[in-house]
């Protein structure tokens, strides 16, 4: 009897992504073609499609994502799940004397290398998040300029990808980005995919979770009128509040807890908290709501960061052995968490297609 | 001058069957015809709109077939003639008039004129009118040819005005849609005044007030109508009896089925040994006639298209008449020789008529019928029902279908009666998961609008047509924003009745009769029903995309969408292209992921072709109705649009 031919396309996606509920809605697949769209902080495929070999199964960080490849593509080794990853070095950072008056988020890190990566001509274009009202927007920027709108943390699961996808599509090189470690590890999946792929340099951000936007926006509409919010906050802990600020000075106060049911399914199988894929992770300092946690990992990362401190646009300092230890200890955590889930799940290793790939002696070392 | 008004007596036409009707109608004097569009009936009313200024008739399309019906009965109760046409379920609709009408009786003479599909050819249902004749004890006439066609219905106004009461014309699909030869009679120069007389005495029939009390006289008096008709029946020349005097088998048969039976007989050479009673009067039964028949012989087969309703009403007689015509053996369709469901044809009444008399004839050889089955099976390309070039319906579903997905994946939609019916299918990209009666997708909508309070979370939808929208809708939605319920209408106006061949309705600005007449807002209707409106051209699909999301997202009771866009058939569009299509082939991606062709497997308009050789799309020139959407789906933009002058 013929085999069944097993497909890496939309029908698979549906299966593997939609119907176990793990899409967080990255935005990898939307506009690579008319079949993906992003609607309300949600993946919806409109219509069926019968491409056996699509590029939205080989972006999706969320099926028959082989880590052992891309982390040998990317760093040159087998996975090895420790809790941060592979890097260089990790310090504390802020923005420089440069970007004094900027207002971001914490230390401001983000902003200042993409003001600075674009300003230098490291980067010719970036793709950020915006925000309308509380819904997160995918933003591609050409200025230095347009980054400094798209500061701030949003929280809510970003389609941010679709606007990567559509600059490639347009013709872009070199194009930066900023994501959560899903997304991160999408860019990764899109540079081993083809070799030549126009992404420049890739910014991850420390995440735990996303909230939904369907869900979240009725929660902070009770509280508070969306169309004056100014900022959302989450500080580092040990504050475990969510804080929304209106530019009419009412502040929203709710304990995490409360926030944690608008969780997508799809964030609890992450076993990613500082986006292990990417040129430079950027996260909150705990303790410290001035400044960031910084993780350089590759040498074009290195190369960025140093020449931005230089110049002037970021200030680094060594980070204290007690922040390093909380940090491998809370990405620690997330990442057994996410393993266990997908292991009860069956979602690793198994025939014919799983979400996660990787070498036995980890898997082995990681159960035990 | 149409041919429908040959003033020479004994000419000969070939006639459709409605024509024939139509032709019937004129030689009774009609003055009134009224009637809702619905195949088959629909060239009734047409034809009778043709010659409306010749021959001095009042033509009109009504809203609905129930005020079709009261339009009719009015010029009746004014002294007048009248007809009133309508397919099988439109009886249903004008039902609720029609049960307190055969109390009341009439008084100019009215027909009714139903015209039944079995087989559903262009229905979502096999309704079967004759049971109203029964139910509601007024008469039935079935005519089994084209002549009688003509001539049943001039009788049926003689008929109708010799008892006061409405008469029944039913009518089949092979019987109004096929033609045979019809000998003309003569047309009359009669005028008739018309006047409502209620001045007489209370119970007068023919002065004194119409209406269906008191009860139990009035429904007497209709029964005392019903036996006059029985006694009428017992000598018309619509009933008669071909075969050998004393035959084997007896078929007693009615409208299309007795052209069948007789093509059975011809092909098995039964004529010597099976007879056939033909009847035209099919309620109620001449009980004379049919004993004298039933006594001929003792095995009796009954032909009749659907449900039993001859057959049921022949067992009866024979069961009451059991002394005079001894016990039968009945061969029809509760002993299992004939179907229930579907047309009838001759090949299953040769089938029959061969278990009942062991005769060896196959219609169909085993082999020739497994191997045509299997050549179609291999050979023949799949063709599903579609949607034509540049249908508006088509644009219209892909953003329903879009904007489903969008909110969830989880939302329905509840279809209604029209072209867009084919949305169940891939066509409208199978968005409806309800279809019923004409309106029954708004009054659905209203219900699962209500259903939040046990849970349900899925976004609910209705579709319906302009026409529809008159015709059932209004009263739907009324209940819909009442009630608050929650749920959203999409209206595909398409500027007319297109599917029954663009008549006009209530929302136009002209009538059957080319009259300019005050077209009924519907956006202005909605609103004052207290429905959030928005009108937008189904062809902007992005515009119409963001709109019907917002609206869907608005949880704040009913929002009505107006989607409107000429039919690519209409009268409007004149078969003029707004654009000239081509498709760039450098630039189409094929089979290539970014499309997986789009436009020829999803979007699906027949105007786009697929070319497998090349591994682009084209467009086919000759059917392409040029209407440009297509240069929106194609999500390379490779399909260019250029304006027509």
């Amino acid at each position: 009897m013929e085999e069944k031919k097993v497909t890496r396309g939309q029908q698979e996606i549906r299966e593997m992504v939609m119907a176990k509920g793990l899409c967080t809605g990255c935005g990898a697949c939307i506009n690579l073609c008319p079949y993906y769209r992003s609607h309300r902080g949600k993946t919806a495929v409109l219509f069926p499609c019968t491409v056996e070999n699509g590029r939205c199964f080989a972006f999706c960080p969320k099926v028959e994502v082989d880590l052992d490849a891309l982390s040998s593509f990317l760093f040159g080794t087998t996975y090895e799940a420790s809790p941060l990853g592979s890097y260089r070095a990790i310090v504390t950072a802020r923005g420089g004397e440069k970007m004094k008056g900027v207002k971001a988020q914490a230390g401001g890190t983000v902003t200042s290398l993409i003001y600075y990566a674009l300003r230098k001509g490291f980067i010719s274009g970036a793709v950020l998040t915006d925000r309308e009202g509380l819904l997160p927007v995918p933003k591609y920027v050409k200025t230095p300029e347009e980054v400094l709108k798209c500061a701030q943390s949003k929280y809510s699961a970003a389609p941010t990808l679709a606007s990567l996808n559509e600059a490639v599509e347009k013709g872009a090189n070199n194009i930066g980005v900023v994501g959560t470690p899903c997304q991160i590890l999408a860019t990764g999946q899109m540079k081993m995919y083809k070799d030549s792929y126009p992404i420049g340099l890739v910014v991850g951000l420390f995440c735990t979770w996303a909230v939904d936007y369907r869900q979240f926006e009725p929660f902070v509409a009770e509280r508070i009128e969306i169309g004056r919010i100014s900022k959302v906050d989450i500080p580092p802990p040990p504050a475990e509040i969510l804080q929304v600020f209106s530019d009419n000075g009412t502040t929203m106060e709710v304990p995490l807890s409360e926030i944690r049911p608008l969780v997508p399914t799809g964030c609890l199988y992450c076993i990613d908290m500082t986006s292990e894929f990417s040129d430079i992770s950027v996260g909150v300092l705990e303790g410290r709501p001035d400044m960031n946690t910084l993780i350089i990992r590759t040498e074009r990362g290195q190369e960025l960061v140093a020449e931005a401190v230089k110049d002037g646009y970021l200030f680094i300092q060594e980070m204290p052995r007690e922040n390093l230890e909380h940090l491998i200890w809370a990405a620690g955590n997330k990442k057994s968490r996410g393993l266990k889930r997908a292991l009860e799940e069956n979602l690793i290793n198994v025939e014919p297609l799983s979400y996660l790939r990787l070498n036995g002696e980890t898997l082995n070392r990681l159960i035990a | 001058m149409s041919y429908l008004i040959d003033p020479v007596a004994g000419a000969t036409y070939l006639l459709m069957g409605n024509e024939a009707i139509v032709r019937g109608a004129l030689e009774a004097g009609v003055n009134v015809a009224s009637g809702y569009p619905g195949t088959p009936s629909s060239e009734i009313i047409e034809n009778l709109s043709r010659i409306a200024r010749e021959r001095n008739v009042y033509v009109e399309w009504s809203s609905n077939e129930k005020v079709a019906l009261e339009v009719a009965a009015a010029a009746s109760f004014a002294g007048l003639r009248a007809l009133c046409a309508m397919k099988q379920n439109g009886v249903n609709v004008a039902s609720d008039f029609l049960l307190h009408l055969v109390y009341s009786g009439t008084r100019g003479g009215i027909i009714l004129v139903s015209c039944d599909d079995p087989g559903a050819l262009s229905s979502v249902n096999e309704g079967e009118s004759r049971y109203f004749a029964r139910q509601l004890e007024m008469p039935l006439l079935e005519p089994g040819n084209f002549q009688e066609a003509k001539d049943m219905t001039k009788w049926a106004f003689e008929l109708s005005e010799e008892l006061k009461q409405i008469v029944m014309l039913r009518s089949v699909t092979r019987m109004s849609h096929a033609s045979g030869n019809v000998t003309y009679g003569e047309l009359p120069n009669t005028k008739r005044k018309a006047e409502f007389k209620f001045k007489g005495f209370i119970l007068d029939p023919d002065e004194g007030i119409i209406s269906s009390a008191p009860v139990e006289w009035r429904h007497k008096e209709q029964q005392n109508k019903l036996n006059r008709a029985k006694e009428i029946f017992e000598n018309s020349p619509f009933n008669y009896y071909e075969g050998p005097e004393k035959p084997e088998l007896l078929i007693i048969t009615s409208s299309a089925c007795y052209l069948y039976s007789r093509e059975a007989l011809d092909v098995l050479g039964l004529k010597d040994r099976v007879g056939i009673l033909k009847l035209g009067t099919t309620w109620p039964l001449p009980p004379k006639l049919l004993t004298k028949y039933l006594a001929k012989t003792d095995k009796v087969m009954i032909v009749e298209e659907v449900i039993p309703f001859l057959e049921e009403n022949v067992k009866v007689l024979a069961a009451e008449k059991a002394g005079e015509v001894g016990i039968k053996k009945f061969y029809g369709k509760n002993e299992g020789f004939l179907p229930m469901v579907g047309e009838m044809n001759p090949d299953l009444v040769i089938n029959a008529l061969t278990s009942i008399l062991g005769i060896t004839y196959t219609s169909v050889p085993q082999e020739y019928d497994q191997s045509a089955k299997l050549s179609a099976f291999v050979h023949a390309p799949v063709r599903d029902q579609v949607f034509c070039p540049g249908c508006p319906h088509r644009a219209s579903f892909f953003t329903i279908r879009k904007a489903l997905e969008l909110e969830g994946g989880n939302g329905f939609v509840c279809g209604d009666i029209g072209c867009y019916t084919m949305a169940v299918r891939p066509t409208g990209f199978e968005t409806l998961k309800t279809v019923h009666s004409m309106g029954s997708g708004m009054g659905l909508a209203s219900g699962f609008g209500k259903l939040d309070q046990f849970g349900m979370e899925q976004p609910v939808l209705a579709v319906c047509g302009d026409s529809t929208f008159y015709h059932a809708v209004i009263p739907a939605l009324i209940n819909a924003v009442h009630n608050k319920s929650n749920a959203t209408l999409v209206i595909l106006d398409n500027g007319g009745t297109a599917m029954t061949g663009f008549q006009p309705h209530p929302g136009q600005d002209f009538n059957v009769l080319g009259e300019t007449v005050p077209a009924i807002d519907m956006a202005r209707i909605c609103q004052a029903i207290g429905a959030r409106v928005e009108i937008r051209n189904p062809f902007e699909l992005n515009d119409t995309l963001q709109t019907l999301t917002e609206l869907m997202e608005d949880k704040r009771g009913v929002k009505v969408l107006i989607l409107s866009q000429f039919c690519a058939l209409s009268p409007q569009r004149r078969g003029k292209k707004n654009y000239e299509m081509r498709v760039d082939e450098t630039l189409c991606l094929g089979e290539e992921c970014g499309c997986g062709r789009f436009c020829t497997r999803v979007f699906r308009c027949p105007g786009l072709v697929w070319n497998k050789e090349k591994g682009k799309a084209e467009i086919d020139q000759v059917i392409c109705v040029g209407c440009g959407v297509c240069a929106d789906v194609c999500p390379r933009g490779a399909i260019n649009r250029k304006e027509v002058a």
